[in-house]
C-alpha cells in the first residue's frame, strides 16, 4: 500500500534554430527560428500549459516543476500570460520549483564548468521571475550519473530527479527514496504509472483503456513502496495526449479519487521525510528517454557526436549567448536516426523532420565560427 | 490461379529494370500460381526460366541487336520510334495470335505490351491486370511525350481491371495524367536484387567521387547532376563526377562538362558491369539521382544498401518510402551541391545516413514485391 504520489512536470521549450543553408554562411548571423517558436509557444501555451496549470490551481493539486530558461525567454518574447499562470501557482504555495541547467543541455556529460555555469544562471533566473530559490535538481531529460550527482550535491541541492531502471544494483523499486554514493538524494520515475498517463492514456488498443481516475488511484493504492514519482512532460496535458482525450477530466477528477483513497500529492522536498531506502552506485548514465533509458538519443550515432564536437571545439569563438543556445540538447535529440518505434517518436518532435537536414542546418551555422 | 504475363524482355537477353522485375517477382509467384509468361522468341535468353515461357514467334524481326540498340527507353527520336512503334505493334498482334486462352488473369507491364492485353480481355473475356513502371511522361522528361504511345497508355488503363503502380508518386502520375480511377490501383514497390541485401559495411573514409549510375536520359536528370558538379568543383577541385552509364544524352553531357570546364573531374565511364556497379556505388561517397521524374529509381536502394548515401529529386518515387535520404527538387542545383559539399565535410554525416540507410534498403525485397501482387490478383 502506498499513500504518498509526488508528480513532477517538465515545461521546457527549445529556442529552434532556423533551416539555415549553406549560402547564407558569413553573411547571414540570424539563426533562429522565432516565427515557428512562436507558433509553437503560442500553441502549446493555448493547448496546454494555460488550461493544465488552471486546472492544478483549481482543484489544489501539489505539483513540482522544472523551467529552462529557454522556455521562460520564450513566455517573456511570446506569451507571458503563461509566465502569470505559473507565478499564480507558485505563490498559491501548492507548487516547488527545480533547477536545471538553463539551456536545457547536456553540459552535464562533457564540462563541468559549463553545466556548473548553467545551473547557476537557471538558479538566478528563478529567483528574478519567480522569487523562489529552488532546493532540488532535475537535469536535462532526467540524465544521471554519478559524476553529475558529485557536482549536484556539491553545489548544495538535496535530491536529484532520475529515471529507475534495472540497471541499478541496491533499487528494485522506484517506489522508495535512495541516496546516490555522493550523498545526494534520489527520486525515481515510475516508468509505468508515469507512461499509463503520458504515452498509453489515449490508446485504444491497450487493454487498460479507458483509463479513469479511479483505476489510476486504486493501482498507486495498490503499489508498495513509500511514494510513487510521476514524472512527465507538462505537454502531456493538451498537446501530446489532446483535450479531446479526456485528458483534462482525468487530471481534475484524479484529485478528487486520491482524497478518497487517502493519497496525499507531495512535492519533491516533501520526500525527504521518508527514510532512504538503500546506496545506489551504478557506473552507466540513465536517462528517461527511449527505450535505451541512456544517452542515446542525443549522441548515439556519429552525427551527432561530430556536431557536438565541432560545437565544444568552437565554444570560445561563438558569443556566450549564443554558445549556450546551441548547446540545448533538442538539437542533438533532432539529430537521431534509425528506424523503430523510438524514431517515430523523434520524427514528431523533429521541426525539420529529417535528422540529416537537422545535422545540415546545424553544421552549416558553426561554419560561421 | 493461372497468371499469363505478356513481358517484354528478360535477363540475361537484356538487363533492363522491367526484364529484372519480370524474372524476380514471377519466379516466387510461380511457387504459388501456375505463371505462363509471354515473350519475343529472341536469341540469348537462357535454356529455362522458374516459370513457363512462351516465345513468340515474330516473322519480323526483332532480335536482341536491334532492340538493344532501339531500347524502348531510347529517348525522342521519332523516325527511330516510328520504326520502334511498328515492331511493339506487331509483336502485340503475335501474341494475341499464339496466345493460350487456358488461364484466369492477363498481365501486362508497361505500353508495349497493353494493345495484346486489351485485345485478349476482350476476345476472352479475362480480367487485365497491368503494372505500369514508367510512362511516357517520365521517359521523354515532359519534353515532347509522344501522343502514339500516351494513347495506348491511356487505353490500357482505362479498360485495366486493376492496376498495379510501382509507387505513389506514378499512382498521382496515372490519375492525373492518365484519368485513372483511383480505386483500381495498387501500389507495390519494387525489391532489390539478393546480391544487394547483404553486403557488408563499408569504410566512410573519402573517396572523392560523387556517382551517378544510370542511363544518361533527360528523365534522369543528368545536366542537374553536372550544373550541381560544377558547383561543388568551384569549392573541392579534387572531387571526381563520374557517370557509370550510357544513354542519348551523353554528347549533350559531354559538351556541358566541357563549356562548364570541368573535363578533368567529370568521368564518363560507359556501360558498367554488375560486378563494376557494385564496386561504384561502394566506392563513392554519395550517390546522386536528380531525375526529373523516376517512377521508382531501383539504383538509390542499390547504392543504399552498399552503404552509400543518397540524394535524389522529390520527383523519384522510391524517396516516398525512404527516410535515410536527402531530398531536393531536381532542378535546385545549388541544394543539391550544399547537401554534397556537407556530406564530403562531414563522415558522421555519411556515416549515419550510410549505416540507416544500409538498414533501410533491406526492406525491399522481391518476395514482398511479389506477395502484394498476389494480393491483388486475389482482389479481383
Amino acid at each position: 500500500m502506498t499513500d504518498n504520489v509526488i508528480m513532477y512536470f517538465e515545461v521546457h521549450q527549445p529556442r529552434r534554430l532556423r533551416p539555415y543553408r549553406r549560402y547564407e554562411i558569413g553573411n547571414n548571423n540570424s539563426f533562429f527560428w522565432d516565427s515557428e517558436n512562436e507558433r509553437i509557444f503560442k500553441r502549446i501555451s493555448e493547448k496546454s500549459y494555460i488550461p493544465a496549470t488552471r486546472i492544478l490551481m483549481e482543484n489544489n493539486i501539489n505539483a513540482t516543476f522544472s523551467l529552462s530558461g529557454t522556455f521562460i525567454e520564450q513566455a517573456e518574447m511570446f506569451y507571458p500570460e503563461v509566465l502569470d499562470a505559473f507565478k499564480e501557482y507558485f505563490k498559491s504555495g501548492l507548487g516547488e520549483l527545480l533547477d536545471e541547467t538553463y539551456y536545457h543541455s547536456l553540459a552535464g556529460i562533457y564540462d563541468e564548468n559549463e553545466f556548473k555555469k548553467q545551473i547557476s544562471m537557471h538558479a538566478e533566473k528563478m529567483k528574478n521571475v519567480f522569487g523562489i530559490k529552488p532546493k532540488n535538481f532535475r537535469n536535462t531529460e532526467l540524465i544521471y550519473n554519478t559524476n553529475i550527482g558529485r557536482i549536484v550535491k556539491n553545489i548544495g541541492y538535496n535530491l536529484i530527479l532520475t529515471e529507475f531502471t534495472d540497471r541499478f544494483n541496491n533499487a528494485n523499486s522506484p517506489n522508495f527514496v535512495y541516496k546516490d554514493i555522493n550523498g545526494l538524494g534520489m527520486l525515481l520515475r515510475n516508468y509505468n504509472l508515469s507512461d499509463d498517463i503520458s504515452f498509453r492514456f489515449s490508446n485504444r488498443s491497450w487493454p487498460e483503456f479507458p483509463l479513469t481516475a479511479e483505476k489510476y488511484a486504486s493501482w498507486i493504492k495498490h503499489s508498495e513502496g513509500d511514494v510513487i514519482n510521476i514524472f512527465m512532460d507538462y505537454e502531456t496535458f493538451g498537446e501530446h495526449q489532446d483535450s479531446s482525450t479526456g485528458i483534462f477530466e482525468f487530471l481534475k477528477s484524479l484529485k478528487t479519487e486520491m482524497i478518497k483513497n487517502n493519497i496525499n500529492d507531495l512535492r519533491v522536498n516533501d520526500a525527504l521525510k521518508f527514510s532512504v531506502k538503500s546506496v545506489i552506485n551504478t557506473d552507466s548514465t540513465i536517462s528517461w528517454a527511449d527505450t535505451g533509458r541512456d544517452l542515446s538519443p542525443w549522441t548515439g550515432n556519429s552525427m551527432q557526436v561530430e556536431a557536438l564536437n565541432i560545437l565544444l571545439s568552437k565554444g570560445d569563438k561563438i558569443d556566450e549567448k549564443l554558445f549556450g543556445y546551441l548547446q540545448t540538447s533538442d538539437n542533438f535529440y533532432y539529430m537521431a536516426a534509425g528506424t523503430g518505434p523510438d524514431q517515430e517518436v523523434h520524427e514528431y518532435f523533429n521541426p525539420y523532420k529529417s535528422p540529416y537536414n537537422a545535422f545540415f542546418y546545424f553544421t552549416n551555422i558553426l561554419e560561421n565560427f | 490461379m493461372r497468371i499469363s504475363v505478356i513481358g517484354w524482355e528478360l535477363p540475361p537477353a537484356f538487363s533492363g529494370g522491367l526484364g529484372v522485375h519480370t524474372i524476380n517477382i514471377f519466379s516466387i509467384i510461380n511457387k504459388i500460381f501456375d505463371v505462363t509468361l509471354y515473350i519475343p522468341d529472341v536469341s540469348g535468353l537462357y535454356p529455362y526460366y522458374p516459370f513457363r515461357v512462351k516465345r513468340v514467334k515474330t516473322n519480323y524481326k526483332i532480335n536482341e541487336k536491334n532492340i538493344r540498340n532501339e531500347s524502348y527507353y531510347t529517348g525522342f527520336d521519332g523516325i527511330k520510334f516510328h520504326d520502334f512503334n511498328e515492331k511493339i505493334k506487331y509483336y502485340n498482334e503475335m501474341v494475341v495470335d499464339q496466345f493460350d486462352p487456358e488461364t484466369d488473369i492477363i498481365h501486362c507491364h508497361d505500353w508495349i505490351t497493353f494493345e495484346a492485353g486489351i485485345e485478349l480481355k476482350e476476345r476472352y473475356n479475362k480480367p487485365l491486370v497491368i503494372t505500369v513502371h514508367s510512362t511516357e511522361i517520365d521517359r521523354s522528361g515532359n519534353f515532347f511525350p509522344q501522343k502514339y504511345i500516351m494513347d495506348i497508355e491511356r487505353r490500357g488503363i482505362k479498360y485495366a481491371d486493376r492496376i498495379i503502380a510501382v509507387s505513389e508518386y506514378t499512382q498521382k502520375m496515372i490519375i492525373k495524367y492518365y484519368n485513372a480511377d483511383p480505386k483500381k490501383i495498387y501500389v507495390v514497390h519494387n525489391g532489390i536484387d539478393n546480391t544487394f541485401i547483404n553486403m557488408p559495411q563499408k569504410s566512410y573514409d573519402l573517396y572523392r567521387n560523387v556517382l551517378y549510375f544510370g542511363r544518361i536520359t533527360t528523365q534522369k536528370g543528368p545536366r542537374f547532376f553536372l550544373n550541381a558538379a560544377y558547383r561543388v568543383i568551384k569549392k573541392f577541385p579534387d572531387i571526381k563526377f563520374t557517370f557509370a552509364g550510357t544513354g542519348d544524352q551523353e554528347p549533350e553531357m559531354r559538351r556541358i562538362t566541357g563549356e562548364l570546364g570541368i573535363n578533368k573531374n567529370v568521368i564518363f565511364r560507359g556501360f558498367v558491369s554488375f560486378n563494376e556497379q557494385i564496386y561504384y556505388y561502394k566506392n563513392s561517397d554519395v550517390f546522386l539521382l536528380p531525375a526529373v521524374s523516376e517512377p521508382f529509381g531501383m539504383s538509390v536502394i542499390e547504392a543504399m544498401s552498399t552503404g552509400t548515401p543518397a540524394i535524389i529529386s522529390y520527383t523519384t518515387g522510391v524517396g516516398e518510402a525512404l527516410h535515410n535520404v536527402f531530398r531536393s527538387d531536381y532542378w535546385d542545383t545549388e541544394l543539391l551541391s550544399e547537401y554534397i559539399i556537407s556530406m564530403l565535410l562531414h563522415r558522421g554525416l555519411r556515416e549515419t545516413m550510410g549505416i540507416n540507410g544500409q538498414i533501410e534498403a533491406r526492406k525491399f525485397t522481391w518476395e514482398s514485391a511479389a506477395i502484394k501482387t498476389m494480393e491483388v490478383y486475389r482482389s479481383i
